[in-house]
């Protein structure tokens, strides 16, 4: 069983969310976002280029050009391999454990596994995030010490797009003002993707 | 807390209390209002403004309103965290200046707090304290969004010294566009309005309040065979210390039964200990250090007199308390503290030495004569009178009334600016107020208010905080999912 839905991440970029039931005690879910455009390719391209020429109709020095070529070669290559991150997958497997999975643009894998007897829980949190607040989907590690106690908290989607939890809440009460409200047309709630999972607040 | 005894499920207002304003759209009466409270000090910080903020909230979620509170970091608590009934706290990671309030240049909170405005759905701001940079941010950038604004003021001010005409100057370029303004007693409305050359119809004056049920009498802890002067305060100049440090000798040597117990942290701690150390009075002045607030109704129980030695207090706090647990109050007669009580509870005095010996010394000669009534009578008498369920009943008639009135326009925000606080300081702050605008509408380019999430609304009986989500969702997931296409 699968099926696939479309999310849009904290910048408004878009993101595909496919969730695939293999068993009752196993599932998949995969976050993508769409891959490297030619037009920002292009544009940052073009940006070096005029400025390495910029540079070069200044001092005459040929090294210029040949440094941009180099820039923007190396520069393309270890963004894609180290920086630009085209899908997230998180597989679930009831009783074993959690295996998250990134793929970079150029085909690197990484992949981390956490136990199940580890997993605390999984929890949507809040978080400030650069100049916003965002919600975020975490694991929370058992302390080995304390079994009441959280040792680590793992974000999941960090690269694709933090913004699994978000979808709109239609369900929001109280006056909205009109101005503040573009709504977009599809229909939101907080829906618990992943796992069995609840919202859980942070006790005060 | 004054809430938690509450426990049924919040009201909607009543359509008595809405019925405040005429003028008011009829839409707006019945409907719940988003409050987002903005003060720089909040908890863990301790102190009246933040007990106000606190309690009020509790008591608006009680009537069915969302509250938000908005603060900066205090050290290692920042981020987002949940206060009891879901009160969501916001710890800004901004830098503090001065004495808890952070800096400002009026235009680099604006990301973050737009942010939250907006994913809050936020209709009302609600700033406290006017020493609170973040608070006057907060209400210059709702301004600038088009939202409306309250304001509370909890403090007093000269009029005569530099910092004084500075932060008046401030002031009137801070509230000559706000919606309503809300001080804690007649003296502090007058106050303000002088200050801030408002016009007075848009103040309202509603007192704070105090938890009767945490401040109750308790008799057997107070020893008899000694007279116990009590005094809670921060060790400030502002709160008189230099008055306390004059009176403790001159009364211990008249009066050899009389101890002093002392609590409270401050600079001007060190006089109190020097004082102590002179006349040799160990065994009978005890300072506390500072204080948690939920110890302060136990060192209250223990005195017999009250002493509040403030040179400068828009609503004391603290003689309600102590009046609250039943103690015989002596009081500077300084700013709105003869409005807080009756005559009958307490003894006001002029803020010298020599003046409060006097009140003390007939408080004393009244309490060995047995004139002065029971605890229990006057911490029944007290209970009735400031209560924070009134406050927010009181306030929410402020929203009501502000929910209905119009933010200015930009251009009209412009002309009272420069109409109303001078021709110099009114074109600077008109030049940020449009800098200001110009950044709105940047930011709204970078991210558009459409593709901010809407936080969950965790406040309240209905509110996420007490919903429980299945821990095995599987048949549930079905509908959820049918409902998300």
């Amino acid at each position: 069983m699968e099926d696939e839905q479309s999310f849009s991440d904290i910048c408004g970029g878009r993101l595909a969310l496919q969730r695939r039931y293999y068993s009752p005690s196993c599932r998949e879910f995969c976050l993508s976002c769409p891959r490297i455009s030619f037009r920002s390719l292009t544009a940052v391209t073009c940006t070096v280029w005029l400025a390495a020429y910029g540079l070069f109709t200044l001092c005459e020095n040929s090294m210029i050009l040949s440094a941009a070529i180099f820039i923007t070669l190396l520069g393309l290559l270890g963004y894609l391999h180290f920086v630009k991150i085209d899908q997230e997958t998180l597989l679930i497997i009831d009783s074993l454990g959690i295996q998250m999975t990134s793929s970079y643009a150029s085909g690197k894998e990484s992949t981390t596994f956490i136990e199940m007897g580890k997993v605390k829980d999984v929890v949507i949190n809040e978080a400030i995030y650069m100049q916003k607040v965002i919600y975020y989907l975490c694991i929370l590690l058992k302390d080995p010490v304390d079994p009441q106690g959280i040792s680590q908290v793992v974000p999941l989607f960090q690269f694709t797009g933090w913004a699994v939890g978000l979808q709109r809440d239609s369900s929001q009460r109280g006056a909205v003002r009109p101005e503040l409200l573009p709504l977009r047309p599809h229909p939101c709630r907080l829906d618990p993707l992943v796992v069995g999972e609840r919202l859980q607040m942070q006790q005060p | 807390m004054a809430c938690s005894g509450g426990g049924g499920p919040s009201q909607p207002p009543s359509p008595a209390l809405s019925s405040v304003s005429p003028g008011s759209l009829p839409t707006c009466r019945s409907c719940s209002h988003n409050i987002c409270m903005v003060s720089d000090f909040f908890y863990p910080n301790m102190g009246g403004v933040e007990s106000h903020i606190y309690q009020l909230s509790q008591c608006l979620i009680e009537r069915g309103h969302k509250v938000i509170i908005v603060t900066h970091a205090y050290g290692n608590r920042k981020g987002i965290r949940y206060l009891t009934n879901g009160l969501k706290v916001y710890y800004l990671p901004l830098k503090v200046m001065y004495n808890q309030s952070t800096a400002t240049t009026l235009f680099h909170s604006l990301p973050l707090l737009r942010y939250i405005f907006v994913r809050e759905r936020v209709t009302i701001i609600h700033s406290h304290s006017s020493f609170s940079a973040m608070a006057h941010d907060a209400l210059f950038h709702a301004k600038t969004m088009g939202l409306q604004t309250v304001f509370t003021d909890h403090s007093l001010f000269g009029f005569a010294d530099v910092s004084s005409v500075l932060t008046n100057k401030l002031l009137t370029v801070s509230l000559c566009d706000t919606n309503h303004i809300i001080c804690v007693s007649y003296t502090s409305k007058e106050n303000t309005v002088l200050r801030a050359a408002l016009n007075p119809e848009i103040v309202s004056v509603i007192p704070n309040a105090v938890d009767p049920t945490d401040f109750t009498p308790d008799p057997f802890r107070r020893h008899d065979s000694v007279i116990t002067i009590v005094v809670v305060s921060r060790l400030v100049y502002r709160k008189g210390t230099d008055l306390l440090s004059g009176i403790i000798p001159e009364l211990c040597q008249k009066y050899p039964d009389l101890n002093f117990v002392i609590g409270g942290e401050g600079p001007k701690r060190i006089i109190l200990e020097e004082v102590r150390e002179r006349y040799q009075l160990h065994d009978r002045v005890r300072l506390l250090g500072a204080l948690e607030h939920k110890d302060v109704r136990n060192v209250l129980v223990q005195g017999h007199i009250f002493l509040n030695t403030s040179l400068t207090e828009a609503f004391c706090m603290a003689i309600v308390e102590a009046a609250s647990c039943g103690l015989q109050v002596v009081s500077t007669r300084v700013g709105g503290i003869p409005e807080v009580l009756p005559e009958s509870l307490i003894i006001l005095c002029e803020p010298s030495v020599k003046s409060l010996c006097e009140g003390l010394e007939k408080a004393i000669s009244q309490l060995k004569s047995g004139a002065l009534p029971p605890p229990e009578s006057i911490h029944n008498i007290v209970k009735t009178f400031y209560t924070w369920r009134n406050v927010a009943e009181r306030t929410e008639k402020v929203y009501d009334r502000v929910a209905g009135e119009a933010v200015l326009p930009m251009d009209k925000r412009l002309d009272r600016l420069i109409s109303h606080c001078g021709p110099v300081t009114g074109c600077i702050f008109a030049l940020l107020a449009v800098f200001n605008f110009l950044f709105l509408v940047f930011l709204r380019w970078m991210t558009p208010d459409s593709i901010i999430d809407v936080a969950i609304d965790a406040t309240g009986p209905k509110g996420a905080w007490t919903r429980q989500y299945p821990s095995h969702a599987n048949g549930d997931e079905n509908n959820e999912e049918s409902e998300t296409r």
